[in-house]
């Protein structure tokens, strides 16, 4: 089974700056051109993912306990009991 | 051979039921299946011997409903979605031990898959071809119709993924027919097949001026974004988005439109939003909420001596109006809280909600009070609708329920 790998954040960010770059070189000669279009639109997709991942990771770390006990349950300072 | 009739509106796969003495009908959540018998179990009591018998095993009164959610890339789709989802109790998360990209979010009783996985161009072929993904070339709207129509119909199916990080299409996961099913992305009311397959849809409208504030706040931090690339990317966008997703909004039996606010002249910050909530009439299991009375056209400021506002404060509107050729109510909320717990004297106010206690809206924003527009109407009107949506799930349950489904000869 192929399995993708989960492209890290800063990836991402390398990602948009180069796609802004493709998009203003392709928008260089028509601004109305397919090709000039695709690629602005490429870079509202990676903008967006590079957003989510960036929430994804503000919330592992906004409470490092809550991301500890989600891996370690039954540690001393992750145990609960509902009585 | 006896005549019974056995159902229950909320479990999910027990439910059966079993009528006439000449046909039985069982039934499970998922695939139909059909079982033939030629018995003759029943001669002593003289009942039709050697009849055949058909036991018919669907998913009638277990039928998914299906919510379209539409909006543009950016524009609070998964805050709307984590706002709906707590409305039915239970967080979502993402499908356990598959695609780590994977778009779907799964909860107890609803699964939101975002439509992107439909895209029948990835990033390259795109390119090569000179379109945008809000571009119908690049969706396949047949897959996109076979596989809800299968899910509504209690069959699981094999979904692709689109990932959006390297913009490639991954191998399909599995989706299992929920309760609810929401479809989200830029075209869940494009093709007219999928249209009819929505019990309810809604089309989340930004404002060109609101949108772009957004977007500056999203991608200012980013490395090689400024003011000029957020513009551009929004400029070329914008002849597909009015050609293919805007017309979509003629559709909706529920559009939340955010606007700039008209309370500070000159705005456009993009902070203070002007929230429209509008409401389609005549719609199946949806009566639309209105402010003190119906069919009336009111302004109000609640802002006095019971609740406290700063500057600009908070105005309210609510009247009857029409939208593309539909009879509409509309309700809007322009300004914002300064203390949430003082929404319940809004709350109060409002009429056809369709909460189970007094105080959910409010207690329902307050368990998100860290969500983006959780102080203005955007937070406000998604709350309304989940709710809308609850009322709405019930009542179709319980109208199946009230009529069993004729088992099939």
């Amino acid at each position: 089974r192929i399995q993708p790998v989960r492209a890290a954040p800063d990836k991402i960010s390398e990602k948009v700056e180069e796609s802004i770059k493709n998009a203003q070189e392709a928008c260089a000669g028509d601004p109305t051109s397919g090709e000039c279009v695709a690629a602005w639109d490429e870079v509202e997709e990676l903008s967006a993912a590079a957003k989510d991942a960036r929430d994804k990771q503000k919330e592992k770390d906004s409470d490092p306990l809550e991301t500890f006990c989600k891996d370690n349950p039954e540690t001393i300072e992750c145990k609960t009991f509902d009585e | 051979m006896a005549a019974c009739t056995v159902y229950s509106t909320q479990s999910l796969s027990t439910n059966c039921s079993i009528s006439t003495p000449s046909k039985t009908q069982l039934s499970f959540h998922q695939k139909q299946v059909v079982f033939y018998t030629t018995s003759r179990r029943n001669s002593k009591r003289g009942i039709n011997s050697g009849r055949s018998y058909v036991i018919t095993c669907a998913a009638s009164d277990q039928q998914t409903v299906v919510i379209g959610l539409a909006a543009d890339s950016g524009c609070g789709k998964s805050t709307f979605m984590r706002r709906l989802t707590s409305v039915f109790g239970g967080a979502a998360e993402p499908p356990k031990g598959g695609n780590p990209d994977s778009n779907t979010l799964i909860s107890d009783t609803t699964t939101v898959i975002c439509l992107d996985d439909y895209h029948s161009l990835d990033r390259t072929g795109r390119k090569e071809k000179g379109v945008t993904a809000l571009d119908p070339r690049a969706n396949d709207f047949d897959l996109m119709y076979d596989q809800v129509k299968a899910i509504k119909d209690g069959i699981a199916v094999q979904k692709p993924i689109y990932n959006h990080v390297t913009g490639l299409l991954d191998p399909p996961e599995l989706i299992k027919p929920p309760k609810i099913l929401v479809i989200e992305g830029l075209h869940p009311m494009f093709d007219s097949r999928v249209r009819d397959l929505l019990d309810f849809s809604i089309y989340l409208d930004i404002s060109n001026e609101v949108k772009f504030a957004w977007k500056i706040q999203r991608d200012m931090a980013e490395r090689g974004h400024s003011l000029e690339s957020i513009k551009a990317s929004i400029e070329a966008r914008k002849p597909d988005f009015e050609a293919y997703i805007d017309p979509q909004k003629q559709y909706a039996d529920a559009v939340i439109e955010v606007l700039p606010t008209q309370l500070i002249p000159d705005d456009n910050e993009g902070k203070i939003l002007r929230v429209r909530l509008i409401q389609k009439e005549g719609v199946n299991f949806f009566s639309p909420v209105y402010l003190f009375d119906e069919g009336s056209t009111i302004s109000w400021i609640p802002c006095g001596r019971k609740l406290t506002c700063s500057y600009p404060g908070i105005k309210f509107s609510y009247g009857p109006d029409t939208y593309y050729g539909n009879e509409v109510s509309i309700v809007e909320m322009d300004g914002q809280f300064d203390r949430l717990d003082e929404l319940i004297y809004v709350e109060s106010h409002l009429s056809n909600l369709s909460t189970k206690f007094y105080g959910e809206v409010t207690q329902q924003m307050l368990k998100h009070a860290d969500f983006p527009g959780s102080n203005n109407g955007t937070g406000l009107f998604q709350t309304i609708v989940g709710l809308k949506i609850r009322d709405l799930y019930e009542q179709i349950v319980a109208t199946r329920a009230e009529t069993p489904v004729a088992a099939k000869a």
